[in-house]
């Protein structure tokens, strides 16, 4: 009887690690893309991911569907994402909680429907609620499969506000099936933010606030803080660190109470050698396999 | 409040921070966003930051040798100022700056550098190549202008090509800032400066080779002709068009050799 292996993490694929990954092939459980950098009919890109995917399971983690606008979901995007799906068959499609279309009046633009391009918050409301729930529908059934949404870091918060963010997500899930992708960074992050008396604790009653069975995936990143004379401290999700270690300790929080889930490191700006991602992968996949 | 209310005013709520994030300077906070207003200056500046640099980012992947013309800095300034009046439509940054050629035609302060705009459509040109579907050349169509009529024929260009006719010496001052011996740079930069001044035109050809794309220069002779069949005239039309000091025979050689070609389409009407 074949023994079950433990989960191994993934890392985010970035075009300076390509060569190395591609000619070393460590182990890993999968690798993960932003989708929108595939969008291309053809070209170099578009055959590395190609190569990839012949020796790993590929997520495609989206930045820009942007499926809180009221102002709906793009169309010509969501064909490039249906495109991009049936050419690499990814294990997983996720995309964030979060806005960035809306029309505005630009000079050159006119009054036209603009894209934010950046992950932009959303109240937690039943009208916000309605509005990523009829989105997020709307794209499953175009893909025919369930979609992972990441909770946000989020630099500003709204007075309408009147849903807890952990029930928000969790009736997000109920209603439209979709399953949650949790970012334990952006927890710490926005804990830190709300000047948290305790941050790990927020972060802890946010993932023990989650109902069994929704998260399907989790995300592990650093972050850095930006100091200003005269107020307090930002939190800057920037995945420019390695994670930090009250992050990890959030994280086999969150494995205890969800069991092993797929889990990612992420690391987008100041990239460092492939190695060093590759050890936090590691601390990821031997708390995956503390569990076993 | 009825649900189309509230939808409506998270409409508004989004529009609105949408808005604050492109404006050129930061607006006073909206009503309704929450903590004090220093905390919401700061989160909404964070935004702000976010949206210039990754606009930088992006005009920067795409427009490589207007960033080395400029300097980083101008190229930035520009970016910005591009960001805030041309914003992206589209989830896919790959895909903005199609208008900043024609933003710099519009910009005083860049007049003096009038072949600026041509060179972003050179950078445009080749990020779109590189970014085109791949193809195959298909050999055997080439028989089919042996037996038909070349005014049933239409040439098939590989995927991303693209002619970018110029008044200024393009092909010079994209090759001056591409080069790869840094020693060549005084003698590169010194041909352009002369063909400044004697006012030579030079229209490029871009074409992928491999996975990058690459630039050749069109002489006058075959210009008319490129034009042409890349508009889709048929062959015998643009080989008219381009009139007998045009030698079909050399260019098609050259094409097949250095793929240019997806083949020799049969005219469909």
């Amino acid at each position: 009887m074949p023994v079950a292996q433990p989960l191994r993490a993934g890392i985010g694929l970035r075009h300076p690690h390509c060569a190395e990954l591609l000619a070393t092939l460590p182990p890993l459980g999968f690798v993960e893309v932003h989708s929108e950098n595939y969008f291309a009919d053809g070209g170099a890109a578009l055959q590395l991911l190609h190569a990839a995917r012949e020796h790993y399971a590929v997520s495609l983690h989206g930045v820009g569907l942007a499926l809180g606008s009221a102002a709906g979901v793009d169309g010509w995007h969501l064909d490039r994402l249906a495109t991009l799906v049936q050419r690499i068959a990814p294990a997983r499609v996720s995309d964030h909680a979060c806005f960035a279309r809306a029309a505005v009046a630009a000079v050159g633009a006119g009054a036209a429907v603009l894209h934010g391009n950046d992950l932009l918050p959303l109240s937690f409301n039943a009208a916000s609620l309605s509005i990523l729930c009829d989105n997020v529908s709307r794209v499953q059934d175009r893909l025919q499969r369930r979609m992972l949404i990441e909770n946000l870091s989020a630099y500003l918060s709204f007075d309408d506000d009147v849903m807890p963010e952990p029930d928000f997500l969790s009736a997000l899930c109920v209603r439209t099936g979709c399953g949650l992708l949790l970012d334990v960074n952006n927890l710490m992050v926005n804990a830190l933010n709300a000047g948290a008396a305790d941050p790990s604790a927020y972060c802890r009653a946010f993932v023990d606030a989650l109902p069994l069975g929704i998260v399907g995936e989790i995300h592990l990143a650093g972050h850095c803080v930006v100091n200003e004379a005269g107020s307090a401290p930002l939190v800057i999700d920037d995945h420019g660190s390695r994670v930090r270690p009250e992050v990890w300790r959030v994280y086999a929080h969150a494995l205890r109470r969800f069991g092993a889930v797929p889990t990612l490191v992420e690391w987008d700006t100041d990239l460092p050698p492939l190695a060093v991602l590759l050890d936090e992968a590691d601390k990821a996949s031997k708390l995956l396999a503390d569990l076993a | 409040m009825t649900k189309d209310a509230e939808l409506a005013r998270e409409a508004e709520r989004q529009r609105a921070l949408l808005a604050a994030i492109l404006a050129p300077q930061p607006p006073p906070v909206p009503v309704g966003w929450r903590g004090a207003e220093v905390r919401a200056r700061r989160g909404l500046g964070a935004y702000r930051v976010n949206a210039r640099a990754s606009a930088g980012r992006a005009l920067a992947a795409s427009f490589g040798t207007l960033r080395t013309m400029l300097g980083e800095a101008d190229f930035n300034a520009l970016a910005r100022a591009f960001f805030q009046q041309h914003p992206p439509l589209r989830g896919d940054l790959g895909e903005w700056g199609a208008d900043l050629p024609g933003y710099i035609e519009q910009q005083a302060g860049l007049s003096a550098w009038p072949y600026l705009a041509d060179c972003a459509r050179l950078d445009r040109a080749l990020h779109q190549c590189e970014r085109a579907a791949d193809a195959e050349f298909d050999a055997a169509s080439l028989a089919r202008l042996g037996d038909t009529d070349p005014a049933l024929l239409r040439i098939e260009w590989m995927p991303g090509s693209a002619l970018i006719e110029s008044r200024w010496p393009l092909a010079l001052i994209h090759a001056a800032h591409h080069l790869d011996a840094p020693q060549d740079s005084d003698a590169a930069f010194a041909a352009v400066r002369e063909a400044l001044q004697r006012s030579q035109a030079e229209s490029v050809w871009v074409v992928r080779s491999g996975w990058r794309s690459t630039v050749h220069r069109v002489d006058a002779a075959a210009l008319v002709w490129t034009r042409r069949a890349l508009a889709g005239d048929d062959v015998g039309c643009a080989l008219a068009a381009a009139g007998p000091g045009f030698d079909f025979s050399a260019w098609l050689a050259h094409a097949v050799a250095s793929r240019w070609l997806k083949g020799i389409g049969v005219r469909i009407d």
